[in-house]
């Protein structure tokens, strides 16, 4: 028996030292309990891999850190207006090359330092620079120079003039930097935004705190918690069990049912400027063919998609462009839903009964979606066959860097990227841009309504030209506690404003 | 028996370090460069570059190893390229979450299996004992998460008795913590209780018809006494090795369980990790999840010759 | 001395023959289910038909529909299919690698024996979904990758089987005999290893069939399985978590196939174990 006696004692010492060490490990995850009314927490799925969108990809840090810790000269709002923000007022020259602007005064960093027309020009030259490698930062290529005239004026000079440019301003592109506070941008970030950061919990959770010290309104929490899940299926549950208050740009919107019949929550269905693009190589068979394309185009019941796949949120507009840009026109009426058309372009262009690869990412929209795509298109004669990608890493090596597809489906979010989708014969899209590059720089340069007009001539070419079907504008589905106010329910750019957020 | 010692110990090094060597290969195999997945779209070849030179991917692949391999038994798993942050400290977080959910999840499981099990066995032929026995064929037969999901939905979502996911640190909110390891830890150990029962059943039930025992009742000892004082003791020697196999092998089972409940451990770590090609990461993840294997191993050798004579009387 | 497989703890000798009877009895479902499949199925488990989608049991539909209108009952009878085909090939795998290691080792001893315990023990530190992961990573997910991943992580268990069973047959009169009068190596290992240690081998086979179901479907489960739109169970019960609330039969009838194919090969295990326990009680 003495032996056991050892091991047991042995276990339970081992025990023991394991559950000292072991008592605050996981920390974070789980905010504590404090008083409901003064903290928020919201439900992501996607987390930010670090905190520096300078040189790392993705979607999620921007959504984190815009508008709440980092702000721009100017905001977009709700309806995907450019409103003022550091910049209280600007003035336009003549010539549409020159923004003067006149900067808000009292705005100071996270860090104490006071915001000045210095840091417009740190920032904007620093986007130019090799510290920038966020392939966006050709958004600043049209700048030419920035010239200080005061702690409250400055002056930014175009080399051209650009409608796009002021908005891009409102993007991540446009965020304002303190000088001394880019040491570590991967784990900390230094903005004048009404938020600063309280704690990352990597992989699980951000703590933003309310600023004391913020130049505008306080936010309506103390606290606001962005938790990070792996599915959407546990961000749901996490809010019926409470241990949520919001769950934003929900991916289940199964789900949706049994919160929009209940009085406790609010579902919310707001526009993105996602759109879910079909992709087809232009460059290579058989979508090298317009009238390959446009049957493609024809064979696609969108709104049975939308229904199928996504539960019926989104909204199908037969174009490339979100309702929310200014440019928008409803175009469902060019390929509506014809599979006897589609056939009938089929055989004109000799490609019965394709044979096709459908390289399909690892994402719950895209493998819905998928689904339906190849039963409309099997009826119309195309055998379309589903090859799965990882997503991020295989799909963006393969399908986008090396264009080593045929069809392929992606949900595309950047703001505005009409342009940058069509208006470049190197992207993955491989789209002849010969009829679009000089009215796109014309509208680009042309005053606000020539750049309407100049726009919307461009996308009704693109489309013509059936480059790629957009199925449908993907939705911002928002789940929330009933007594949650300030969510801003339209995601116009990548971020997820939390600037008005509160409780009843 | 220090040479059995230093032999385990020769043994438990020579395996650890041919799987450094096997992970690293095996990891340059894996397609997607890491600085293109870090830059992400449109980066340019010589963005590239300059972040390969900034992550060391673009050195030969010999001193990419040593590099690695001769910090890991310093506990020094180096920068990752992704994150930007030293690997350490998070892996030392999560593996103390795992651990904490596998053992308890562990403790449980012996509590249901060693009592039911024996129960199985001693009444082997009685309609108990039989449902037992069954009852443990199905608790093997059903994969973790599947009881995992069904617990949330009946007992957190439905009920909500629980909250559906999340992890507080024990030391922090230990009610809180409680409330939530419960469902997760029941999911494991609903299913390796089944496991282990049919285990203690089969090792009692085995013991049970040793000679010594009858040996020991026939010097006049009661059924459960004989059974107590000798039998048991050797019952307890499969017992052990199979409850530290299966240690070893639910830190990484117990993956999908995390999903599940969304607790951060070491297999969520391990799933994140290679889905952001954070090459380091997995790597030293890996390593560690078989240092706990190769430990695990190693200390059941040595308590093999501590517990059974035999082996001890062989050497 | 490395711990012993705990497949050789030995069972009473007086189980009921039900074990056996029922346990084949589960896997021929499972097996048939398979076969049919390959002939017919009611309707094609692939092609969506968004009209019919979410439906309940019905004559037309024994098991309902899915989210895409898919018939949930020919999805069962294909992801049989995958599921013995991952079985299949993932106990092959270690069978034809880890039985003749096990043996080598058993056999010749000393360094020999060294080397391929070593190499036992370093891919038994590997979990066959540690190893799935892995190989995830590299290969992408696919039901091949899933077969090797499985079937590597299943060999140590072959081995230390083989290696057991052969020591005890080698310590014995028969064996010491042979050797005695010179015969090779590999004639006693054909003439008297094999034949004592196939009984404990095919045991060993049925108890990692299925262990490798359940691995398929926790791969599956985690997107690292058989990709989209081939049906497998792991997949579907994956699937069928958002439709828990409103469709909770969707996530019933894939755990009921892999718990009746577990439980199946489990006692199938039990029973043959059983069958050939007096002749594993030799070497005592």
């Amino acid at each position: 028996m003495r032996s056991s006696k050892k091991f047991g004692l042995a276990a339970a010492v081992l025990a023991g030292a394991l559950s000292l060490t072991a008592c605050n490990a996981g920390a974070g995850s789980t905010a504590s309990q404090e008083a409901q009314q003064d903290s928020v927490t919201v439900a992501l799925t996607g987390e930010p891999v670090n905190l520096d969108f300078t040189t790392t990809a993705g979607a999620a840090i921007p959504q984190a850190l815009m508008s709440n810790v980092y702000e721009g000269l100017v905001e977009i709002d709700q309806e995907g207006k450019i409103q003022p923000l550091l910049a209280e007022s600007w003035e336009l020259s003549e010539d549409r090359k020159t923004y003067t602007f006149k900067l808000r005064e009292g705005a100071n960093f996270s860090n104490g330092e006071p915001f000045t027309a210095e840091d417009v020009k740190f920032s904007i030259e620093r986007v130019q620079s090799d510290e920038w490698v966020s392939s966006l930062k050709s958004k600043m290529d049209v700048v030419d120079a920035v010239n200080v005239l005061s702690d409250t004026e400055v002056e930014v000079v175009l080399k051209q003039p650009s409608n796009a440019w002021l908005f891009d301003m409102g993007t991540l592109v446009g965020a304002m930097f303190d000088p001394s506070g880019v040491d570590d941008l991967a784990n900390t970030a230094i903005g004048t935004g009404p938020y600063a950061i309280e704690a990352w919990n990597r992989g699980q959770s951000i703590e933003l705190a309310a600023r004391d010290d913020y130049w505008g309104e306080k936010p309506g929490v103390e606290t606001a918690t962005l938790r990070y899940f792996a599915d959407a299926v546990a961000t749901t549950n996490a809010l019926q069990s409470g241990d949520v208050d919001v769950v934003y740009n929900m991916q289940a919107p199964e789900l949706l049912s049994s919160f929009e019949s209940n009085d406790k929550y609010q579902v919310l269905e707001g526009t993105s400027n996602g759109e879910i693009v079909l992709s087809m190589n232009n460059k290579e068979a058989p979508f090298d063919d317009v009238r390959v394309r446009q049957a493609v185009m024809h064979a696609i019941d969108r709104q049975a998609v939308v229904d199928t796949a996504w539960n019926g949120y989104g909204t199908v507009v037969g174009g490339p462009v979100p309702p929310t840009d200014p440019y928008f026109e409803d175009l469902n009426s060019v390929y509506p839903y014809d599979p006897a058309k589609a056939k009938e372009l089929l055989k004109e262009a000799g490609a019965e009964n394709l044979d096709i690869t459908f390289t399909v990412p690892t994402r719950p929209y895209a493998t819905a979606v998928s689904e339906i795509v190849v039963s409309q298109l099997a009826e119309v004669g195309i055998n379309a066959k589903i090859e799965s990608a990882e997503f991020p890493a295989v799909w963006l090596d393969q399908v986008f860097t090396k264009h080593d597809y045929q069809m392929s489906v992606v949900l595309a979010v950047e703001s505005r990227d009409v342009l940058t989708m069509f208006n470049n014969p190197d992207y993955y899209l491989g789209h002849d841009n010969s009829k679009i590059k000089d009215p796109a720089a014309k509208a680009d340069a042309a005053d606000e309504a020539g750049y309407v007009e100049g726009m919307k001539d461009v996308v009704r070419t693109i489309v013509d030209d059936a480059a790629a079907d957009v199925l449908f504008i993907f939705p911002n589905i928002v789940v929330a506690d009933a007594n949650v106010t300030g969510i801003p329910a339209n995601s116009v750019t990548e971020a997820l404003d939390l600037t008005n957020i509160g409780w009843k | 028996m220090a040479i059995r010692l230093l032999i385990n110990l020769a043994r438990f090094a020579v395996t650890y370090v041919a799987a450094t060597v096997l992970v690293f290969l095996f990891m340059r195999a894996i397609p997607g460069d890491p600085a293109q997945i870090a830059l992400g779209v449109n980066a340019t070849p010589e963005l590239l570059a300059r972040t390969r030179a900034e992550f060391g991917t673009d050195r030969p692949l010999i001193v990419q190893y040593f590099d690695w391999a001769l910090g890991l038994p310093f506990g020094d798993f180096g920068t990752s390229y992704v994150t930007r942050q030293d690997i350490s400290p998070l892996v030392l977080d999560r593996v103390q979450v795992s651990l904490i959910l596998v053992v308890l999840a562990m403790i449980v499981a012996l509590l249901i299996a060693i009592p039911f099990g024996t129960l199985a066995a001693v009444k082997h032929r009685s309609p108990g004992g039989i449902l037992v026995s069954g009852l443990s064929q199905l608790g093997v037969a059903v994969p973790n998460f599947l009881a995992g999901i069904l617990l949330v939905v009946v007992f957190a979502v439905g009920l909500g008795w629980f909250p559906a996911n999340g992890w507080t640190p024990p030391g922090q909110d230990f009610g809180d913590f409680a409330s939530r390891v419960a469902l997760p830890v029941l999911a494991l150990a609903s299913v390796q209780g089944a496991i282990l029962t049919r285990y203690v059943r089969s090792a009692v039930m085995e013991v049970m018809s040793e000679d010594y025992l009858r040996t020991a009742r026939a010097k006049g000892l009661g059924k459960m006494e004989a059974l107590f004082k000798h039998g048991l003791r050797n019952a307890s020697i499969p017992v052990l090795t199979v409850t530290s196999v299966q240690l070893a092998a639910l830190i990484i089972g117990a993956v999908v369980i995390e999903r599940v409940f969304v607790i951060p451990g070491l297999g969520s770590m391990l799933l994140d990790a290679v889905g952001n090609r954070d090459l380091l990461t997995v790597q030293s993840v890996v390593m560690v999840l078989v240092a706990i294997t190769l430990i695990i191993n190693l200390v059941v050798d040595v308590l093999y010759t501590v517990l059974d004579p035999r082996i001890r009387k062989a050497s | 001395m490395t711990t012993q497989p705990a497949a050789v703890v030995r069972s009473t000798r007086r189980r009921p023959a039900p074990t056996l009877l029922i346990g084949a009895a589960l896997v021929l479902l499972v097996v048939l289910a398979a076969l049919i499949s390959f002939v017919w199925t009611p309707y094609d488990p692939v092609q969506a038909a968004p009209a019919d989608r979410l439906q309940g049991s019905s004559a037309a539909h024994l098991m309902g529909t899915d989210r895409y209108g898919r018939d949930v009952f020919s999805g069962i009878l294909y992801g049989a299919r995958i599921t013995l085909l991952v079985g299949l090939v993932a106990v092959g795998i270690a069978l034809l690698i880890g039985t003749p290691l096990g043996i080598l080792a058993g056999m010749r001893g000393g360094a020999v024996e060294e080397v391929s315990m070593r190499a036992a023990d370093i891919l038994l530190a590997f979990p066959a979904l540690l190893v799935a992961i892995m190989f995830g990573a590299v290969f992408g997910a696919s039901t091949t990758t899933a077969m090797l991943a499985i079937g590597i992580g299943s060999i140590p268990g072959f081995a230390r089987v083989a290696r057991s069973g052969t020591l005890q047959v080698m310590s014995t009169e028969y064996v010491l005999a042979a050797k005695a009068s010179s015969q090779g190596a590999f004639r006693i290992a054909r003439r008297h290893v094999l034949p004592n240690i196939a009984g404990m081998v095919v045991v060993q086979c049925s108890v990692s069939f299925a262990i490798a179901v359940l691995a398929e479907a926790a791969l599956s489960f985690l997107g690292l399985g058989t990709p989209p739109p081939v049906p497998s169970w792991g997949r579907m019960l994956q699937e069928s978590q958002q439709f828990l609330g409103t469709y909770p039969m969707l996530a019933v009838w894939p755990g009921l196939a892999i718990a009746v194919a577990v439980l199946g090969f489990n006692l199938l295990g039990d029973g043959l174990r059983d069958k050939f326990d007096p002749k594993l009680n030799g070497g005592r």
